[in-house]
């Protein structure tokens, strides 16, 4: 009987995933992420109309009565989509929430799912307003789209499998097989810092874990948030070292709006300073990370931003 | 059954196919009850990792998937079954300046991987003011390039008619245009009727390009699924039990309408659909 | 097109690993296919029922989700293989059920005389079929075996998505450094182009040198 109830429970907090996890810490499993992006929402700021120039894509975005987002729908933490809900939740997530209604009044967002290589295409056709999809900041990528930001800055670490010795920095990997996902920027970070490593790609995280977990790799690169989630669902794993990498993830405009550039800096340096910044890092990333949130980084601080 | 290798088997022959029948009988018996106590003894066969699929969001969210990858494949196999069916005959043209380009479309498409076809319409055509919606991004690579597929197949079809066939049409004064549609296409498309429905069922498979575009098919939900409930394994049997059951369907329903659709030919259908 | 042209070795390496896919797959596949074949239209029942039902198993799975379930799934149940053999295998099965499809239709255009015929000269029934019906019915198949080849070269891309670095997967990689899709992707795709059309020069000369006309 006891089992038969642990095995009921086990089953729900595996059918309810991440947002479980998101749940037990705010003390309200029955409803998760919901209640609370709402909440989060409401206090969300909306832009002076003198701010939304005529002729602009603020004022393009406000007439269509919807933002168009380039993003992902299976980025845990980040942006992925609740099957039971519909709705896409995380941080980049609520960003984009956050940014609808300060553009239109109403979170009213709609993402494209863009794969990695599409998304200067999709900003540069228009078909996306912004992307919002830990795209790392780079002077080269600059040269085709515009970033506004950065919002957040990130870093790549290790995981292993308990027990590995050997393993605690970057240029440990040398002369190892890396797992790395498909299009991250762990691919050209490793090639980098552990030329002679083998890199060995999967095209998302659970093909990741489950490859590292068999063993078909000594040690799997990603971002260190989705990580140490990895290593609270699963007992087997270890992160080790700290970040060894900095990825300031930018806002993707296209390429020369840049009213629309200082117009979404503008919205980031008005939530980091009221504090809709932090409490949205706290119901996404900071479930899983100790601590308080982290100090926003300085818009306009990278090269290319 | 298949008349073509064996007759009526005598009593030793009997013994044999009996013996032959137990061991085969007994192979994949031990074959699966094999995989299923490994999988069980790996822990995937756990309760817990299944019960997510025992509830009704999961389903409604993958059937979602299913009913747009449905979409895509009606549209796409009819817009390359109409192509298709054009350029074949077109192939077969006496007409020079027919049947070159109609050779060349199909010679040029078929050894272009479809990928490459999503990516020039997704990146390529917008720079030349052509931005198609998303559904098209994934509809039109896969009917320009299933339609070289359908017009192989038809003109194997033709080809595969006997010439006799033609050439008595021809004789009794009929026009080459009436004796394609009369006497050579009736034949050659029961004989297709398989790579068809192959070929049909191969574009629904396609469509799982859909991630690509971004377009959330069947494939696409099945991967947002299992990064959210970190059930790799069991999601993708679960995905493909969906796919297994539609498409062995809907090579099931066109066997069944082939057979019943043209009566004349119920007899000369059975055994190739069977054998 | 310098992103092409500074990053040689990597498609070179790419376009190797395809082509080991391809050839390696292929050969499986022709062997698995044969071997089905021959089941579908065996006297015993259940080897009939067993060839069709890997036809219709593997012909209406996407080629995907078997690598994915094998590359994942089968170190689960104590099999672990290299990821290049793994998908080598993967195709090879997954293919040899068209082939196997394409060889029935050609055993069935073989006219049942041919068959009488060579159970009358006293043949059994491995010899009628390495004989008499076989030759002439690969003869009629050559067109749909080279398209299946075609297919199967367009098919090995896939193996990208579980970790095989191959052709797609070395485009996929240079375009995450050099971020230029048109000039790599393009590339990629003329290299395919080129092996099908070798492949489809080749059932062409087959063709027209054993083509049976009737």
């Amino acid at each position: 009987m006891v089992s038969m109830k642990r095995l009921a429970a086990v089953a729900a907090v595996s059918m309810l995933g991440l947002s479980a996890c998101a749940g037990t810490d705010s003390g309200s499993p029955a409803v998760p992420g919901e209640a609370k992006g709402g909440d989060l929402i409401a206090s969300a700021p909306v832009a002076a109309a003198a701010d939304i120039l005529p002729g602009s894509t603020m004022e393009k975005i406000k007439q269509r009565g919807e933002l168009i987002v380039g993003g992902s729908l299976d980025a845990p933490l980040l942006s992925q989509q609740n099957p039971t809900t519909g709705e896409v939740e995380g941080f980049d997530a609520d960003m984009g929430k956050a940014l609808a209604k300060y553009i239109i009044g109403e979170p009213k967002v709609k993402i494209v799912n863009s794969a990695s290589e599409t998304r200067e295409a999709l900003l540069g056709n228009g078909t996306v307003d912004v992307v919002l999809q830990t795209y790392t900041i780079t002077p080269e990528r600059a040269e085709q789209v515009s970033f506004a930001g950065p919002y957040y800055s990130s870093g790549l670490s290790l995981a292993v499998r308990k027990g590995t010795t050997g393993i605690t920095k970057p240029e440990d990997l040398n002369g190892k097989t890396v797992i790395a996902g498909a299009n991250t920027p762990a691919i050209p970070a490793i090639k980098k810092l552990a030329p002679q490593a083998k890199i060995v790609t999967f095209g998302s995280d659970p093909e990741c874990m489950q490859a590292l977990k068999q063993e078909r790799g000594d040690a799997y690169v990603q971002d260190e948030t989705l990580l140490v989630a990895n290593a609270q669902k699963d007992s087997s794993v270890q992160v080790v070292g700290s970040p060894f990498t900095t990825d300031p993830y930018g806002i993707g405009l296209k390429h020369g709006d840049d009213q629309f550039k200082k117009f979404v800096n503008d919205w980031l340096k008005k939530i980091q300073a009221d504090g809709l910044w932090q409490k949205t890092w706290k119901q996404s990333l900071g479930t899983v990370v100790q601590g308080e949130a982290p100090t926003p980084p300085q818009i306009g601080s990278v090269p290319g931003s | 059954m298949s008349n073509l290798l064996f007759d009526q088997p005598g009593p030793r022959a009997r013994r044999r196919i009996r013996i032959a029948t137990a061991v085969g009988a007994v192979a994949v018996l031990a074959l699966l009850a094999l995989a299923v106590r490994q999988f069980a003894a790996g822990g995937q066969l756990d309760a817990d990792r299944w019960s997510p699929y025992a509830t009704w969001p999961m389903w409604r969210y993958l059937l979602n998937g299913l009913w747009a990858t449905a979409l895509a494949a009606v549209v796409s196999a009819a817009l390359a079954m109409a192509a298709g069916l054009a350029l074949a005959l077109g192939r077969l043209s006496r007409r020079g300046w027919v049947r070159v380009p109609a050779a060349a479309y199909v010679e040029v498409v078929r050894t272009i991987p479809a990928l490459l076809l999503v990516y020039v319409v997704l990146f390529a055509l917008p720079r030349y003011g052509l931005d198609l919606p998303l559904f098209w991004k994934l509809v039109v690579p896969l009917a320009i390039s299933n339609a070289a597929a359908f017009a192989e197949i038809f003109r194997a079809g033709v080809l595969s008619v006997e010439r006799g066939q033609g050439e008595a049409g021809l004789a009794v004064g009929l026009t080459q245009g009436q004796t394609m549609r009369l006497i050579v296409l009736p034949q050659a498309a029961r004989r297709v009727l398989p790579s068809i429905v192959s070929q049909s069922v191969g574009l629904l498979k396609d469509t799982s390009l859909g991630f690509v575009v971004s377009y959330a098919e069947l494939l696409y939900s099945g991967k947002v699924l299992a990064t959210y409930n970190g059930l790799l394994i069991q999601t993708y049997i679960v995905v493909a039990l969906i796919y297994l059951v539609v498409n062995a369907s809907l090579s099931k329903l066109a066997r069944t309408l082939d057979s019943r659709g043209t009566p004349g030919a119920r007899r000369l259908r059975r055994r190739p659909a069977r054998a | 097109m310098s992103a092409l042209l500074d990053h040689l070795p990597e498609f070179w390496q790419g376009l190797v690993v395809t082509l080991q896919l391809t050839v390696a797959s292929f050969a499986g596949a022709a062997v698995v296919g044969l071997v089905i074949t021959a089941m579908r239209v065996s006297p015993v029942g259940v080897l009939r029922g067993i060839g069709t039902a890997y036809v219709e198993t593997f012909q209406n799975l996407p080629l995907l989700v078997l690598l994915v379930l094998a590359v994942f799934g089968l170190p689960e149940i104590g099999l672990k293989a290299d990821l290049l053999v793994t998908a080598m295998i993967v195709i090879a099965l997954y293919e040899a059920a068209y082939i196997a499809e394409a060889l029935r239709s050609g055993v069935n255009a073989v006219s049942a005389g041919q068959g009488e015929a060579a159970r009358a000269l006293g043949l059994t029934f491995g010899q009628s079929l390495r004989h008499v019906v076989l030759p002439q019915a690969l003869r009629t198949v050559i067109q749909p075996v080279g398209n299946i080849f075609i297919a199967l070269t367009m098919n090995t891309s896939l193996a990208a998505a579980v970790g095989v670095v191959d052709l797609t997967a070395a485009a996929n990689r240079v375009n995450l450094m050099e971020a230029q899709p048109i000039p790599i992707f393009v590339g990629a795709g003329l290299a395919y182009a080129l092996i099908a059309a070798c492949a489809g020069f080749v059932t062409g000369r087959l063709e027209r040198r054993l083509v049976v006309v009737r």
